[in-house]
């Protein structure tokens, strides 16, 4: 099988390049051989969205394949036009990390009538081999891991329940912020109604904190405050909105994705999250999809989140825990060098 | 208080209203703001609160900060700066980067500061070198601004426990530490702009090109200085941003533009150039602040500020289209 990788540097400019202009391009043409196309994020909020492509290609690599990545740029519209590159590219099989699911069908039409194989991570889409958390139960996990909390410090008696959403997120975001009120009601089922409240965070603590400090003006009244959310960053918005305001003496939070729950910066009140490891989501992909189909064994197109080609397990830890799990950079290293199939969750995962 | 002419003798603080001078835009957007205030607090009496108080002046302080950059943009010609995201995160990294080696305030401060009168200098020399429209200028410094802290850094944030971050969670004689600078600003800016030489200059360059060229005023020093002025201003912004935001990626300023703009306009300042008062930025900015608040009051989404401010926008373009039309 012919052996070629696109330089590093010139993907790279690729990369940068689409990012400036809203689009993507190939590095250079298709050699003979295997040809995996990687369609990272491409949204700047985020180092595993880097990583993500990076591990893609060290594995591709590893295997003797070609590989080209271009950046969806966040935009629906420029991950189909990626998506007709990769097939004029001559791609033999996809992956694609794709934030906003809305050209999700364009994306599978184009790619199932050129009959390419593609990997979508997490958003769930027919005629696409589905690899990627079960966000539901992640959230329901989280929910439970607060709701314990909640029982053991406040006797389940919380005063309010904020839900940071993103709804940009779609279905994910209805996943993982109702997954985890479920599991905090899973622990506490008598929280009356009406103290579950939500607001926009997008996402981000720094846009999401102006909102958070409206819905905490609102409820002048509440003390103890439980706070889930779509990521990490939603819950630290209201967090820090409640310090602001001189409220954070009496919120715990918990949240989704692992983001702000290690190093030596983790804001006290911030209880726990979920870990996803997302920079490893290419070793499912390719150790359960793309290297059967390399080897001529397409596995059938299994696409529901419910029944997915390749679960991504999902690592609920409490804020003490992190400390023994390494950083973004150190992660890819470590999982680059450990045996093929290894999955972030296996090598770091304190509650494996 | 009179409000001072322009050299031309023009009045440059804005429109006059029959029986109010030039204070009647203030009042009628004072009157709008408390208004709003007391629909709100009769609807909910707990409204009218501390908690409410806090909330509104912590949005307001970054807003008005960038309001008064953004203002002396447009009353020097320059219509907008889009570029303001960009420098307010690009002075915003510098600002960690120092509180992360230890450095005290001042240094962090100065820091800002400079960076981001560096970020104007830099968007005010293509300006002038080639000629461009301003506005062309800083939405392309602002697109590559992005791009390129994309390849600086995910994500930053000050670290707990440093001076920088107590700031922005402190309260100083009931309000947020972070909101003094921002009305000091206005106050001082709004004092100085039309009773400086400097000031005087950009608002001639801003109303009259051709008069102020003749008066031997240099266009392209003018607008460096504008531009400079405004980057530190920004600077600024980014040492509140950063004191009180939290962890914040190169995205995370871009929310602020739209409100910023519809402050300016709101307040009157004419996106011509060449008339504004500073300090109606107060009562602009604070209404505008206060709209999210009391849609989360009223039990409405805070999605639909943004269609409340979408429309406030196109009024008050609206309005100063009007007001251009008829001025003589």
């Amino acid at each position: 099988m012919g052996h070629k990788t696109y330089g590093a540097a010139t993907s790279a400019g690729a990369l940068a390049f689409g990012l400036v202009l809203g689009f993507g391009a190939p590095a250079a043409a298709q050699d003979d051989g295997f040809t995996l196309g990687m369609m990272v994020g491409g949204n700047p909020c985020c180092e595993w969205m880097k990583s993500q492509g990076d591990v893609a290609r060290a594995l591709a690599e590893a295997r003797g394949w070609n590989y080209m990545e271009l950046s969806n740029n966040n935009d629906p519209a420029t991950a189909l036009r990626n998506a007709q590159i990769l097939v004029q590219e001559g791609a033999d099989a996809a992956i694609q990390f794709n934030g906003q699911p809305s050209s999700n069908p364009a994306i599978a039409q184009v790619m199932n009538a050129a009959g390419v194989p593609i990997v979508t991570y997490d958003i769930a889409q027919e005629g696409m081999y589905f690899v990627g958390i079960d966000n539901l139960g992640a959230g329901i996990a989280g929910g439970e891991g607060l709701g314990a909390l909640v029982r053991d410090e406040w006797d389940c008696n919380p005063d309010l329940v904020v839900s940071a959403e993103g709804a940009a997120a779609g279905i994910v975001n209805e996943w993982r912020t109702g997954g985890m009120r479920t599991g905090l009601r899973n622990i506490c089922p008598e929280i009356p109604d009406e103290r579950w409240v939500s607001f926009e965070s997008q996402g981000d603590a720094a846009v999401g904190l102006p909102a958070a400090r409206d819905l905490l003006a609102a409820h002048p009244e509440a003390v103890r405050i439980a706070v889930v959310g779509l990521n990490d960053g939603g819950v630290l918005s209201l967090i820090q909105a409640a310090e602001q305001l001189g409220r954070a003496d009496e919120v715990m939070g918990w949240g989704q994705d692992g983001a702000f729950i290690t190093g030596d910066n983790v804001n006290p009140a911030l209880k726990g999250s979920v870990f996803y490891f997302l920079e490893s989501y290419a070793v499912n992909a390719i150790r359960d999809v793309i290297e059967p189909i390399a080897a001529g064994d397409a596995p059938p197109v299994r696409w529901e989140a419910g029944d997915p080609a390749s679960q991504v397990q999902g690592c609920p830890v409490t804020a003490e825990e992190p400390a023994t799990v390494p950083d973004m950079e150190e992660r890819v290293r470590l999982l680059l060098e450990a045996p093929a199939g290894t999955t972030a969750y296996d090598l770091f995962c304190p509650n494996r | 208080m009179a409000l001072a002419p322009t050299i031309d003798g023009k009045d440059a603080v804005g429109p006059r209203w029959p029986g109010l001078g030039a204070w009647g835009p203030a009042l009628a957007l004072v009157a709008v703001w408390l208004v709003l205030i007391a629909a709100t607090g009769l609807y909910r009496p707990d409204f009218l609160s501390h908690q409410t108080l806090l909330a509104v002046t912590f949005t307001m302080s970054i807003v008005g900060v960038l309001a008064v950059a953004q203002a002396l943009v447009a009353i020097s010609g320059g219509f907008l700066d889009l570029s303001q995201p960009s420098g307010l995160i690009l002075s915003g990294l510098v600002t960690v980067r120092l509180a992360e080696a230890g450095m005290p305030m001042p240094v962090l401060i100065l820091g800002a500061l400079a960076t981001g009168a560096a970020w104007g200098l830099v968007n005010a020399t293509i300006i002038v070198l080639a000629k461009l429209n301003p506005v062309i200028v800083t939405l392309a410094t602002n697109f590559i601004g992005l791009a390129a802290l994309f390849l600086l850094f995910q994500l930053a944030q000050v670290p707990r426990g440093t001076a920088i971050h107590e700031f922005g969670r402190t309260s100083l004689l009931g309000l947020p530490a972070i909101w003094w600078p921002m009305a000091a600003l206005i106050l001082v800016a709004g004092f100085f702009l039309p009773r400086t030489r400097v000031g005087r200059r950009a608002i001639a360059v801003g109303g009259n090109r051709q008069a102020a060229r003749a008066r031997g005023i240099s266009l392209p020093r003018t607008r460096i200085a504008i531009f400079t002025l405004s980057g530190a201003l920004v600077g600024l912004a980014s040492v509140l941003f950063v004191a009180s935001s939290g962890p914040f990626n190169p995205g995370s300023a871009n929310f602020l533009q739209l409100n910023v703009i519809a402050s300016v306009i709101l307040a009157g300042v004419s996106l011509a150039g060449g008339r504004g008062n500073l300090w109606l930025l107060f009562p602009s900015v604070g209404f505008l602040s206060t709209i999210p608040t009391t849609l989360v009051f009223f039990g409405l989404a805070s999605d639909w500020q943004l269609i409340f401010q979408g429309f406030i926008l196109v009024f008050a373009v609206a309005f100063d289209g009007y007001r251009a039309r008829r001025a003589p």
